[in-house]
């Protein structure tokens, strides 16, 4: 997982990346390898839930988030947790710039 | 007697402090199972907001017109009014769904990501407002090679 955070004025901009194949029962059948895709995306900063995606197998293959939100400043704490259809949970901590 | 007192004070700020989390995270996968299977994104709309009926030209998708590659079609959400949640479905693959986001309050709903699809198709984007009102908006794309696994 690859995260950037940069803050201008009061709203902080974020790019996510993420590893993971994106890929869904169809496609798994195809290549003869087990389903695996991100299916929930949390980011908090100080405990409060600045962006939050359920998603499917249909993004693309290590998939690149852009979001912004407002309310947090220079040297906090930016944390996001994705967890995976076999349950599997990642947590980054990121530092906003 | 310090130290019991200590621990009670511990364990409701600790209670206090989970209790707001827990509520505001929406796993739309848990709380609404059918609409990740649904094939057609009416289907999977009417399961998530109960109405497929939606007001036009209030969210602005911007995606390609003709996309060259369909394993990566970027995608740019962005809207002005308070909304609950957004969604994003398409008609060209197996399953409809592509990802419900839920939009916390006060926060500016701005968001890119790139998605598959197997074929041209439309790109419906569904959402709702804290009033209870639902919004949508359709785009079709055109994939030259399909992303699902390969061309077909």
């Amino acid at each position: 997982m690859k995260v950037k955070a940069k803050a201008r004025g009061n709203t902080v901009k974020v790019k996510a990346m993420f590893k993971s194949a994106m890929m869904g029962k169809e496609e798994a059948a195809k290549k003869k390898m087990q389903a695996s895709f991100i299916t929930h995306i949390v980011a908090k900063v100080n405990g409060r839930i600045v962006y939050e995606v359920s998603t499917g197998p249909f993004i693309s293959k290590n998939p690149l988030f852009k979001f912004k939100f407002t309310g947090a400043s220079k040297g906090e704490q930016l944390e996001i947790t994705t967890t995976d259809n076999r349950g599997k949970q990642e947590t980054k901590l990121t530092k906003i710039k | 007697m310090k130290r019991r007192k200590f621990l009670t004070v511990g364990s409701t700020a600790l209670a206090i402090s989970l209790v707001p989390l827990s509520l505001s995270a929406v796993n739309f996968r848990e709380s609404s199972p059918q609409t990740w299977e649904a094939s057609s994104s009416v289907d999977a709309i009417k399961e998530l907001y109960g109405s497929s009926d939606g007001i036009a030209g209030i969210i602005k998708l911007k995606a390609p017109k003709l996309a060259e590659n369909g394993a990566s079609i970027p995608l740019n959400i962005k809207s002005k009014i308070d909304l609950e949640s957004i969604s994003v479905f398409q008609d060209a693959n197996p399953r409809s769904a592509v990802a419900v986001f839920s939009v916390p309050q006060g926060s500016v709903v701005d968001f890119d990501l790139r998605i598959k699809m197997k074929k041209t198709a439309n790109i419906t984007v569904v959402g709702k407002g804290r009033d209870g009102k639902l919004y949508k908006t359709v785009q079709k794309v055109n994939v030259s090679i399909g992303g699902c696994g390969g061309g077909s």
